[in-house]
């Protein structure tokens, strides 16, 4: 039988290991090889029992019911399963009323899928650069952005933040135009008591098994504020003939998951604020900033990197950043970068073939623009100097991991020498010189 | 296929932790993928979450799309309505026995067992298999021969990558193959693992016997 039953348990913390050799120069890695699996999602009986049991009903029965369970978490007014996240914000965009040629401004810094979801709905993406603090949609830029073919503004909760909602609501008000947020990474995530989902005219999310909240398999959930918007986005599935339908065995597991996602995210919350304090005594490292009022997700952890604060100010901030990730991962901490250049550059939004033969944006030249990554100064300086953690905070992991993780950072700050020494010697490049990357 | 079966295929993939398309250690994917090369002798299989989604992949991974135009007499309504979403115009005027863009076949309890005998039939560049009668919700795949039309599928389904175990990470290195529009068609392992029982256990129906009659 293949399990994903732990072999053993991680070892407790222990302050020595701090002193030690970096494990990149042959000390002892903060989490041993073998114990570097982060399970998720989290399965139980009672996602087995459930899936059991659906078995017994109709297929409809169980998305419905699904569905249904999920719309009153979220307080959103309508909803739609989809097979997808990108096939939720197609027809979050649809329901809010996006035509064929419209543009729709979004984000330069998100996963692509945002993007793509506008080209799918036969409209062109408008790209802006994003809150230097926040690291979604700026309203400003958004606001700069605005034609008289402007037909929607979709920010996104990026890495489980809530975006500017007040600001970028006043906005699409004062131009008639439509909120589409892409929940994506934002399940449980709040502005007050409101919950991201429901904020918009619409909205889509992905439910795939690696986000906070994981159906099983793949899967994704369209919102919408109104009954109109809502018909709207199913009677185009019936004119067009296209399935984005979600699959029972996905929807049975989901609503076991819906039950346990407070848990869960209460879990997530207190390792969240654990790392940030820890990271916050290092000098070098800083937690994400979340604005009063708003509740982070924590889908992704984006951690930035200050070298000045431990005598590196003379070296590359994404030089640094390239050494401390090497570093991190020997210690046992998978790092990442997710994305290492804006949207735009990407190769469909540098080419521009669309469906084909350059389909949609051959209905609207004018919304078109080459980019190159210096158009967005403010993308581009968070890729330089930041790091994310995926999974292994995403997952409600246990607390002596936490732990663990915390040490493993102070460990690499207590040792600007051995970044130096990495950057001196290394062929390190900037991230938007390599190949764009989807993740 | 026996609810115990599905029990007992449902159970296994749960224990196993692993439920994501794009874990690493996924088996359930590749496993339906070299079930239905077999089965129907073509050498490659793109699984996808729909039937539309494999009609969409079967057209792409010929570099057919918006603005062209495909002989495939026959389609129905919904497909008709499909093709036209995508841009592609059905060809009125073709030839008889000149060759279509793709073969269809819709998979149910009563003519699973027949997949390699109707697979045999077809003579299209890409067959398109819908597997959504088998009971676990949409599901579906394109089988072709054609390594260039494979390697096409696999990036419309899945954002332009060309590895589900290495999405995140890789560098592409033929950018001609990276589709303009991109999608998550991606399959579940749960609903890949409950096919891939029920295709195998697909037996011909017991016929009834002359005495009977």
């Amino acid at each position: 039988m293949i399990t994903d039953f732990p072999s053993r348990p991680l070892p407790l913390p222990n302050a020595d290991e701090l002193a030690a050799e970096l494990a990149a120069f042959g000390g002892d890695a903060i989490i041993p090889k073998d114990l570097r699996r982060t399970l998720f999602p989290v399965i139980t009986k009672e996602d087995v029992f459930n899936l059991m049991l659906a078995q017994r009903s109709t297929p409809q029965k169980v998305v419905d019911g699904f569905a249904e369970a999920y719309r009153q978490y979220v307080g959103a007014g309508y909803a739609l399963p989809t097979a997808s996240g990108t096939s939720s914000l197609h027809l979050a965009l649809v329901g809010a009323g996006v035509q064929p040629g419209d543009e729709v401004i979004v984000p330069a810094f998100t996963f692509i899928a945002t993007a793509q979801a506008v080209v799918a709905a036969h409209a062109v993406p408008v790209f802006v650069d994003i809150d230097p603090r926040t690291y979604c949609m700026d309203p400003q830029a958004a606001a700069a952005a605005i034609t008289e073919r402007t037909r929607a503004i979709m920010p996104v909760h990026v890495h489980g933040l809530p975006a500017d909602v007040p600001a970028l609501r006043a906005l699409a008000d004062r131009h008639g135009i439509a909120l589409v947020e892409d929940a994506s990474h934002a399940h449980s995530a709040k502005i007050g008591e409101q919950v991201a989902g429901s904020f918009g005219d619409a909205a889509g999310q992905s439910l795939m098994a690696d986000k906070n909240f994981p159906l099983g398999g793949e899967g994704g959930i369209a919102f919408f504020a109104t009954a109109e918007a809502h018909g709207r986005a199913a009677d185009y599935l019936e004119r067009h003939g296209i399935d984005y339908g979600m699959s029972w065995v996905a929807a049975a597991f989901g609503t076991s998951q819906l039950a346990r996602l407070p848990h869960y995210d209460e879990i997530r919350a207190r390792n969240a604020e654990l790392l940030g304090r820890a990271l916050d005594g290092t000098g070098l490292f800083h937690a994400p900033h979340v604005p009063e009022g708003h509740t982070h997700a924590y889908n992704m952890y984006r951690i930035t990197l200050t070298p000045d604060a431990v005598g590196l100010d003379d070296l590359p901030v994404w030089a640094v950043k390239e050494a401390v990730h090497e570093l991190l991962v020997a210690e046992g901490v998978p790092a990442r970068e997710w994305q290492n250049t804006p949207i735009p550059c990407h190769l469909p939004f540098q080419h521009r073939d669309g469906f084909g033969n350059g389909y949609p944006f051959t209905l609207n030249p004018g919304a078109v623009r080459d980019h190159r990554p210096e158009d967005f100064p403010v993308t581009q300086g968070m890729l330089d100097s930041t790091l994310v953690l995926c999974r292994e905070l995403r997952a409600p992991v246990e607390y002596e991991r936490a732990l663990r993780y915390a040490d493993a950072f102070a460990k690499v700050a207590r040792r600007p020498d051995a970044i130096r020494k990495l950057v001196e010697a290394g062929d390190y490049r900037r991230p938007y010189e390599k190949a764009a990357r989807l993740g | 296929m026996e609810l115990f079966d599905t029990a007992t295929v449902l159970t296994r993939v749960l224990t196993s932790g692993v439920v994501m398309s794009i874990e690493k250690s996924d088996r359930e994917l590749p496993g339906l993928e070299r079930l239905l090369s077999k089965q129907t002798g073509r050498a490659k299989a793109v699984l996808v979450n729909s039937r539309s989604a494999a009609v969409h992949t079967a057209l792409a991974g010929q570099g057919i799309g918006h603005g062209d135009a495909i002989n495939r007499p026959g389609l129905g309504e919904k497909d008709r309505a499909f093709l036209a979403w995508l841009g592609i115009e059905l060809r009125e005027d073709a030839a008889e026995g000149e060759p279509v863009a793709f073969d269809h076949i819709a998979l149910d309890a009563e003519n699973a067992h027949r997949l390699g005998e109707l697979a045999a039939a077809s003579t299209a560049p890409a067959l398109v298999v819908d597997l959504t009668g088998l009971g676990f919700g949409p599901a579906a795949a394109v089988l072709t021969d054609d390594p260039v039309q494979w390697a096409r599928g696999e990036r419309l389904k899945i954002f332009g990558a060309y590895d589900l175990r290495t999405m995140w990470t890789q560098e592409e290195e033929s950018a001609d193959l990276v589709p303009g529009v991109q999608f998550n068609y991606r399959l579940s392992p749960l609903v890949a693992a409950c096919v891939r029982m029920a295709l195998g256990q697909a037996k011909r129906p017991l016929t009834t016997s002359g005495a009977a009659s």
